[in-house]
């Protein structure tokens, strides 16, 4: 079994980043909203404000900066209050993400659902609830499940210098239907792992 | 063995091919109005699914792709889109057949189910948090969460090769809205390293 920091090394001699290993090795995410309603996010991140829309402001990282992806999960975003919450309190349960990452021209992940019930997948079923008189009844006694998949092996590792994106269409799970994308609920995606940070070890 | 490990050693015994983008494959299959039944077969019918209710065409996977089973989900939806309890939470039993052989036996799933859940592996134990199960479920209400079991052995669903997901059960409740199987774990999809 090798950890993410030995798969991050491996992929970078394959592709001739032959300083990628000299860099600030950390945790880090990146986010975007897919504003436009379009089905993809990331794409035009760099039309999109930071931080309440994006932390990034291209669709790629710069030279010897990488992410290893170790997790995805989704969420809404209010277009109106600018809000952030979990995307099944929107779609609903019945409702299903499903995705490709591409990376690249290379689409490594392929029709992969997040439920929003609660996905499968390694350690994310969880949920929690919401209840007690402290909080309104509207919400009292209600789980809110983890949208999130973590990827099985060590993950996917995003290059230096390299476009990716996310394609994404939402479906109800009953009818088969594909669901409209509300303004209320317009659909994010986190990337989250192990992140190569840009460290200049010499004197600028 | 790891599952990447297991999943390349099958591969090279069943002579299948090593090359393809290895990558988290997450496989699923919806039965639509359930009603009440005994037994409970996914992945044998893909007739009518649109690619919001599975996301396979046949029951098995393309020549060049297989994958390891590393988690089991099992959700049940009310018509209306609410999820509930998934077989009424009785106790039932999950079989997963591949080709000719029983890989998974009678394995009863609600030990590892949202609310009733009583995990025996606690490192990926599902939850079994109580909610208000007096109030009525919807689908933005949700107080049922899916059954998701985390398996130990790591299975190998080999490319070309028919397999199905069968629930055993004494006249299970499903309902009239839909009932959705999920495999996922680590796998390959086709990827030409070539040009063409």
């Amino acid at each position: 079994m090798i950890t993410a920091q030995q798969k991050i090394e491996y992929v970078a001699s394959k592709l001739g980043l032959d300083t990628l290993y000299q860099m600030q090795g950390s945790t880090g995410a990146v986010y975007d909203v897919d504003l436009e309603q379009v089905g993809q996010c990331f794409t035009n991140s760099s039309q999109h404000q930071y931080p309440t829309v994006t932390n990034i402001n291209q669709n790629r990282f710069e030279v010897n900066e990488a992410l290893l992806i170790e997790m995805i999960g989704v969420y809404s975003r209010n277009a109106s209050t600018q809000e952030v919450d979990n995307l099944q309190r929107i779609y609903g349960s019945d409702s299903v993400v499903v995705f490709d990452l591409i990376i690249g021209n290379k689409r490594v992940l392929r029709d992969t659902p997040i439920f929003l019930a609660g996905n499968p997948t390694c350690f994310a079923s969880g949920g929690y609830n919401v209840s007690g008189a402290a909080v309104s009844t509207a919400i009292s006694g209600q789980m809110i499940p983890r949208n999130q998949i973590y990827l099985e092996g060590v993950g996917i590792l995003i290059p230096p210098q390299v476009e990716w994106n996310i394609q994404y269409k939402v479906f109800n799970l009953v009818t088969g239907a594909q669901e409209t994308l509300l303004e209320t609920g317009e659909v994010g995606f986190y990337l989250f792992g192990t992140k190569v940070n840009l460290n200049f070890n010499t004197t600028l | 063995m790891a599952q990447v490990g297991k999943l390349n050693y099958t591969d090279a015994k069943l002579g299948a091919p090593t090359s393809g983008q290895q990558t988290t494959r997450i496989i699923f299959n919806t039965i639509e109005n359930p009603g009440t039944t005994s037994s409970l077969e996914f992945f044998k019918s893909f007739q009518g699914l649109t690619p919001g209710q599975t996301n396979l065409a046949a029951s098995k996977l393309d020549s060049m792709e297989s994958m390891v089973i590393k988690e089991i989900l099992l959700l049940q939806l009310s018509s209306a889109g609410a999820s509930n309890f998934f077989g009424g939470s009785v106790q039932q039993t999950l079989d997963v057949v591949i080709g000719n052989q029983t890989v998974v036996k009678d394995l009863p799933i609600q030990f590892n189910s949202n609310t009733t859940g009583q995990a025996f592996d606690r490192l990926h134990f599902n939850g079994g948090f109580p909610t208000d199960e007096a109030a009525t479920p919807t689908s933005t209400f949700q107080v049922v969460g899916p059954v998701s079991i985390r398996l130990l052995t790591d299975i190998v669903l080999p490319p070309q090769v028919n397999f199905y997901v069968r629930i055993n059960s004494n006249a299970g409740v499903y309902g009239t809205g839909a009932v959705v199987c999920a495999l996922s774990g680590y796998g390959k999809i086709f990827s030409a390293g070539a040009s063409f």
